[in-house]
């Protein structure tokens, strides 16, 4: 069976982690060190692994609050559009 | 009584008694339980030096903290090959073409990893779903797709199992069907047809292990990236 020229310690269960292995260690190509990430990227990048973690708590808080909001827009539509038909 | 395609899949009853977990226990009778003497008989040597192989292939990525699963995937691997073997036999029934027992596999024990993972190593396993590198205007859409991925796999482990062993066994009764029918009328078709279901069954048997072998695999690589 042929191996593949790409070593990970982590088995490459996505397409997304293979192209970032793929990178490395057949094109030389690496992300900025931690040192070089100021501001707001030095939590939110996706090279660092607090970084990582931290976009996608950003992102799931960003999709949760979406919903919560869309939730509680519909309650209040479908409370006026039921107090409007009682009257 | 007029037969489907599809009664080969039918849960066994009889008189209105399940035989499901008589089904389900047949793989505990087949095999030999080990003994405390110090030089087993050659059956058992063999089984256990079977285990010893499968284990070792299987757990030789994984940090010392996943070998607390050895057991249970072994187990759950030896299940299943018997399991796809003995279904392949005339006029059984083969549990592992249930997808409600598949799915009964691959949930929890999905779940367990990710639980576990969530656990010992939070930061990891959220940092995961993020592959390294990732432009910042595809990090929301990246993070969606990963998360999709998570939850589609304990779905794919229970349907990949069913589908495979499910098509196998439906092609082999098409196949004999075909035979029985042209044997009268078309007897040197009906060679054919018999040579393509020799080679058919040979087929079913290599799938049954490799299916049993990618399930127990697959989670095996959910283990070692949380663990």
């Amino acid at each position: 069976m042929p191996t593949s020229p790409v070593k990970t310690r982590v088995p490459l269960s996505s397409f997304g982690h293979l192209i970032t292995e793929v990178k490395k260690q057949l094109f030389g190509i690496k992300g900025p060190s931690s040192v070089q990430l100021t501001g707001w990227r030095k939590y939110f990048n996706s090279y660092t692994l607090q970084g990582r973690r931290n976009c996608v708590l950003a992102t799931y808080g960003v999709l949760g609050a979406t919903a919560a909001a869309f939730l509680m827009h519909k309650q209040n539509k479908d409370g006026r559009q039921m107090s409007a038909s009682t009257h | 009584m007029t037969l489907s395609l599809f009664d080969q899949f039918l849960s066994p009853a009889l008189m209105g008694v399940p035989l499901a977990a008589a089904a389900l226990a047949l793989p505990w009778a087949l095999f030999p339980r080990p003994t405390l003497r110090w030089v087993n008989n050659r059956l058992l040597t063999l089984q256990n030096w079977f285990f010893g192989q499968f284990a070792q292939q299987i757990f030789l990525p994984i940090n010392i903290a996943g070998h607390k699963w050895a057991v249970l995937l072994t187990s759950l691997m030896l299940f299943l090959i018997t399991l796809n073997t003995a279904g392949l036999l005339p006029y059984t029934f083969t549990p592992t073409t249930q997808l409600s027992m598949n799915m009964g596999f691959a949930v929890p024990l999905w779940l367990a990893t990710v639980i576990l993972g969530m656990r010992t190593q939070p930061t990891h396993s959220l940092g995961h779903l993020l592959p390294e590198g990732t432009p910042t205007l595809l990090i929301p859409v990246l993070i969606i797709i990963e998360t999709i991925s998570l939850f589609i796999r304990p779905l794919a482990l229970g349907v990949r199992l069913t589908a495979n062993l499910t098509a196998g066994h439906l092609l082999i009764q098409l196949v004999s069907t075909a035979t029985s029918v042209l044997l009268m009328t078309m007897p040197v078709l009906a060679v054919l047809t018999a040579t393509l279901l020799f080679l058919l069954t040979l087929l079913e048997v290599a799938v049954a292990m490799i299916q049993a072998y990618v399930f127990v695999l697959l989670l095996s690589l959910y283990l070692q990236e949380n663990v």
